[in-house]
């Protein structure tokens, strides 16, 4: 009796999901060509390797990686793709740290290399294995959190900056300083991130954003505090996404996010505040004891490839320090490199890279940015 | 051996017992002993944990400190103990609504026809199955400045010509408030109508009968025979709303801060495990405290097995 | 006659409280046929039949008509992949619940030992604390159990020891079996032993008695226990959160991982066919009930 309702859930469950697997799903349409779901083509490798793994595990941002590139990586080489998502640099730090967890790829962003670096967290590129990096810009490659490029790939780069709807700010801000405006109270929304959000009041003091002092902390504990007040929402999944829908009219965010915001809704503004935005880059590493290293080297080489990886600039638009990306754009699909190259969000002007700043490892002090952290979160 | 096995009843007795206890020392006991021990450490500058014994964390959370602003010797800093009142106010107003809410529900199902109980009954139970995390989903649909709510209020308005402002739900944390009423409704519904089912129709007739008003029924017999069901309900609710994060999370933006908030952010951004644990022992044994004087006066409440 | 029945205070108070329950599901449904895109306004239903073509943010054209989001829907890997992870825990969690639960009810009701009093206390314990508290206390302690044994077996690639389906199977059964003890301990108290002494003077033995007799009469009890172990491990949000691994991700993860991104439809379409899952359960579950009083 009610053993067969259980019976019967189970059955309408699994009767269920084979319907749903029978609909859609990708096609090989024959051994030439493969093609997604979505109807994307995909590229042939470049450089052939063998993978005997059959699963990756990677640890990304959100919303930072294009389903058909992990389609068509999935689809080329047979391996299946696992991929978990954070938010935060200090969330993916903590997991990784904690032990007991088996990525083979995660997206650092700069400050937080060293970090990882120090502490053992991530392992040294094989660059016998590596292919691609010769596909990058040389702009962004050998900085100071990782000489040489011992332990990253570059991913994305980019800025955080002040965003704004103009049909709903009458007046728009135009440095860090005038976010703490009171007729803004209630409506902005911010990066859910503390090193971003300490280091943009440290800047609006006129302070050095990795500062490690501890009293001008002190003064931007109780700036922050009030500008907390104020905030009506942290994001950093979807920031864009409480903007479009107005719950939000202005703040701060990413790069991609506000192309992709300005995209929905052409009265979005992005600017670069007068005290300097924050530059970054997010890179790809391999962790310490990552368990299917073959799989890792076969997919940075091939979605690094041009014809793949140019995928980035119709998805999820920030800059992209790939050159062979860039050029295989301009010649595919000239109206999507026209875009990216005449933004000055993607694109971003001189003067604006010159007045910015990069956030690095602040070593000890990084508990009192923590403390801080979640103290002036913690009261309202 | 096996002898030994058929005759020794207390031997029996503890092999069947002993895989659930298995689980239960291994999975509950020991890594509250680990929480334990790791809320007297300190943490390093990257995050990590050093074994030592220190009662900073404990301090910290109380909020004495010996850091202050104007040469005292000691102070005290209530953010924590805040956050900790905060979540108890929750709480206890959730827990109020609820009743609120689930009795004249209950109470209705309880006095309907048998055949049609069932019926009223599962569809109580819908909203019940359906994810967690679905149901706080459909309150931001709800919420939102473009959001159902506000959509109707607007077009109402507009039939009156009256001007309309849109409200600000969403985010607020009133917002919080709504979904956690919203998410543990179902769970006292349920054992409020199993200790109402009893209630033999006799009973109100008898009282009727005795010449007693609704209200003085309502008080006298109702309500102490609906008691442990209202105790069952109040621990499945009170309980679950402490150490949510969830509920906050999505529908408060980050910004209303809890002790489950404050718990999930030591271990994920701001990285002091230390801390996170010495907040989370507190927070159960606040919990357990509330639990034992509670039951204390109202008894533990049967009905929780029906549920 | 009960006069009270008819309170119109009563039937109101009902009515406003089903509808609060079921307002936020009913427009989650309806959103789930939304032409919008972004989801914030009800941009009305998809009509036209064809290849996909989008006006705006709004598709105007799908191959599936209204049903465009359910498609989309169909073809999310990740998807499928939860909810076989999903089913694929809850039903091994709650067998091994089951059995080890009324093994141990059993034990606790019948038998005495020195381990009783303890075993009991530490039973009703998951359920008196807070998820999150049980949830962390699991996380630290496989985090450091782990890292200990790989570096002390020396232990890596696949054979390392990591945070997956098993870890979240163990939780899940060490928050279930309380659960279940409990239920099948209240069934066993009602219980007629006079049934069981009957059977052992007709002269069945041990065994015998407890597959034919024991058990039958336990059986509604296990039931219950199977179907609250099943519901809640099915529902687990909070455990499951701090014990996964790449590749176990469970439905409630993975659309609070949804919600954490682009809101498109398709969440609402997920939500739905969940919706339609358990109203089918439910509607089963009443004919079940109603075929059995009769």
């Amino acid at each position: 009796m009610k053993q067969t309702l259980i019976f019967r859930f189970t059955i309408f469950f699994l009767a269920f999901s084979i319907i749903l697997s029978g609909c859609g799903g990708a096609q090989t349409t024959s051994s030439q060509s493969i093609t997604t779901s979505t109807g994307f083509t995909c590229p042939k490798p470049a450089n052939e390797s063998k993978v005997t793994s059959k699963e990756l595990n990677i640890f990304v941002w959100t919303e930072y990686i294009p389903t058909d590139i992990i389609e068509c990586f999935e689809l080329v080489y047979g391996v299946k793709v696992n991929k978990d998502e954070y938010s935060s640099n200090e969330e993916m730090y903590a997991k990784i740290s904690a032990g007991g967890t088996s990525y083979d790829l995660v997206q650092p962003t700069d400050y937080i290399v060293s970090l990882m670096v120090r502490n053992n967290l991530i392992q040294k590129i094989d660059k016998t294995q590596l292919k691609t990096l010769g596909n990058f810009d040389p702009n962004y490659l050998d900085f100071d959190f990782d000489p040489g490029n011992e332990y990253t790939l570059p991913y994305q780069a980019g800025t955080d900056a002040i965003i704004y709807n103009s049909d709903k700010v009458a007046n728009p801000p135009a440095s860090w300083k005038d976010l703490w405006d009171p007729t803004y109270a209630g409506r902005m929304v911010f990066l859910d991130d503390s090193r971003v959000v300490i280091g943009i009041t440290l800047l609006s003091l006129g302070y050095d954003v990795n500062s490690k002092d501890p009293a001008q902390l002190e003064e931007a504990k109780v700036k922050l505090t009030e500008l907390v007040k104020n905030i009506k929402l942290f994001d950093s999944d979807s920031p864009k996404t409480a903007l479009i829908a107005g719950d939000v009219d202005l703040g701060n965010t990413w790069t991609g996010e506000a192309v992709l915001a300005q995209r929905e809704n052409s009265s979005i503004e992005y600017v670069y505040p007068t005290e300097g935005a924050i530059i970054w880059q997010d890179n790809w590493a391999i962790p310490t004891g990552a368990p299917h290293i073959d799989a890792v080297y076969a997919w940075l080489n091939y979605s690094n490839q041009g014809d793949l990886f140019y995928l980035m600039l119709k998805e999820f638009p920030y800059t992209n320090p790939n050159k062979a990306a860039l050029d295989f754009a301009k010649s595919a699909d000239p109206e999507l490199y026209k875009q990216y190259m005449d933004s000055p969000i993607t694109n971003t002007p001189k003067d604006a890279i010159e007045n910015g700043h990069r956030i690095e490892d602040v070593g000890e002090a990084t508990t009192l940015y923590d403390q801080i952290w979640t103290e002036v979160k913690g009261g309202n | 051996m096996l002898k030994k096995l058929r005759e020794d009843k207390a031997l029996q007795g503890t092999l069947l017992v002993s895989p659930t206890l298995l689980f239960m020392v291994g999975l509950l006991i020991i890594p509250l002993i680990l929480t334990l021990v790791i809320s007297f450490g300190r943490r390093d500058a990257d995050g990590g944990v050093i074994y030592t014994f220190s009662l900073a964390n404990y301090a910290r959370l109380i909020g004495f400190s010996t850091n202050c602003s104007n040469g005292v010797n000691f102070c005290w800093d209530t953010l924590y103990v805040d956050i900790g009142l905060r979540s108890l106010v929750l709480a206890f107003q959730t827990t109020v609504c609820v009743i609120l809410m689930a009795f004249p529900l209950a109470y209705f199902i309880a006095r309907a026809e048998p055949k049609r109980r069932n019926t009223f009954l599962f569809l109580v139970l819908v909203p019940l199955w359906t994810n967690f995390v679905i149901r706080v989903y459909a309150w931001m649909m709800l919420l939102r400045t473009q959001g159902v709510i506000n959509g109707l209020l607007g077009w109402i308005a507009g039939l009156f010509n009256l001007p309309f402002q849109p409200l600000d739900m969403l985010y607020t944390p009133g917002a919080v408030l709504v979904g956690m009423i919203y998410e543990f409704l179902p769970f006292m519904i349920l054992p409020i109508y199993t200790s109402l089912e009893k209630i033999e129709n006799s009973l109100y007739e008898a009282a009727a009968d005795l010449g007693a008003n609704p209200i003085f029924t309502f008080l006298r017999v109702t309500l102490p025979l609906a008691l442990p069901g209202i105790v069952a309900g109040t621990i499945l609710v009170f309980i679950p709303v402490m150490g949510t994060f969830i509920v906050s999370d999505i529908l408060g933006g980050r910004q209303v801060i809890l002790v489950g908030n404050l718990i999930q952010n030591q271990f994920l951004s701001a990285r002091d495990p230390t801390f996170g644990s010495a907040a989370s022992l507190i927070l159960m044994v606040l919990t357990l405290i509330v639990t034992y004087f509670y039951t204390r006066k109202f008894g533990f409440g049967e009905e929780i097995i029906a549920v | 006659m009960n006069p009270y029945r008819r309170s119109p205070i009563i039937i109101i108070a009902t009515v406003l409280v089903y509808t609060f329950l079921y307002a936020p599901i009913i427009v989650l449904m309806l959103y789930s046929f939304n032409a919008s895109r972004t989801n914030v306004l009800f941009e009305g239903f998809i009509t036209r039949f064809g290849p996909v073509k989008m006006v705006d943010s709004n598709v105007v054209q799908s191959p599936c008509g209204p049903f465009h989001w359910f498609c989309d829907l169909s073809k999310n890997r990740e998807v499928l992949n939860a909810a076989k992870n999903t089913l694929l825990i809850a039903i091994t969690s709650t067998i091994i619940s089951v059995v080890i639960g009324t093994m141990a009810a059993i034990g606790m009701q019948r038998y005495n030992f020195r381990l009783k009093p303890f075993s009991q206390i530490s039973l009703y314990i998951p359920i008196v604390i807070p998820e999150i508290v049980m949830g962390i206390g699991i996380l630290v302690l496989f985090s450091q159990l782990f890292s200990l044994l790989n570096s002390a077996f020396g232990l890596s690639g696949d054979a390392r020891l990591t945070l997956g389906i098993g870890t979240v199977i163990v939780s899940h059964i060490a928050f279930s079996v309380p659960f279940v003890t409990l239920v099948v301990q209240a069934r066993l108290q009602g219980f007629e032993k006079s049934y069981e002494e009957a059977a052992m003077d007709l002269g069945a033995n041990e065994i015998v008695t407890f597959w034919r007799v024991t058990l039958p009469m336990l059986l509604p009890g296990i039931v219950s226990g199977a179907l609250l172990a099943f519901t809640l491990s099915l529902d687990d949000f909070v455990i499951t959160f701090f014990t996964n691994g790449p590749g176990s991700t469970t439905l409630p993860i993975y659309i609070y991982g949804l919600l954490r991104r682009i809101i498109t439809p398709q969440v609402n379409a997920l939500s739905t066919v969940w919706i339609l899952i358990v109203l089918c359960a439910v509607f089963f579950l009443q004919r079940l009930q109603n075929r059995e009083t009769q």
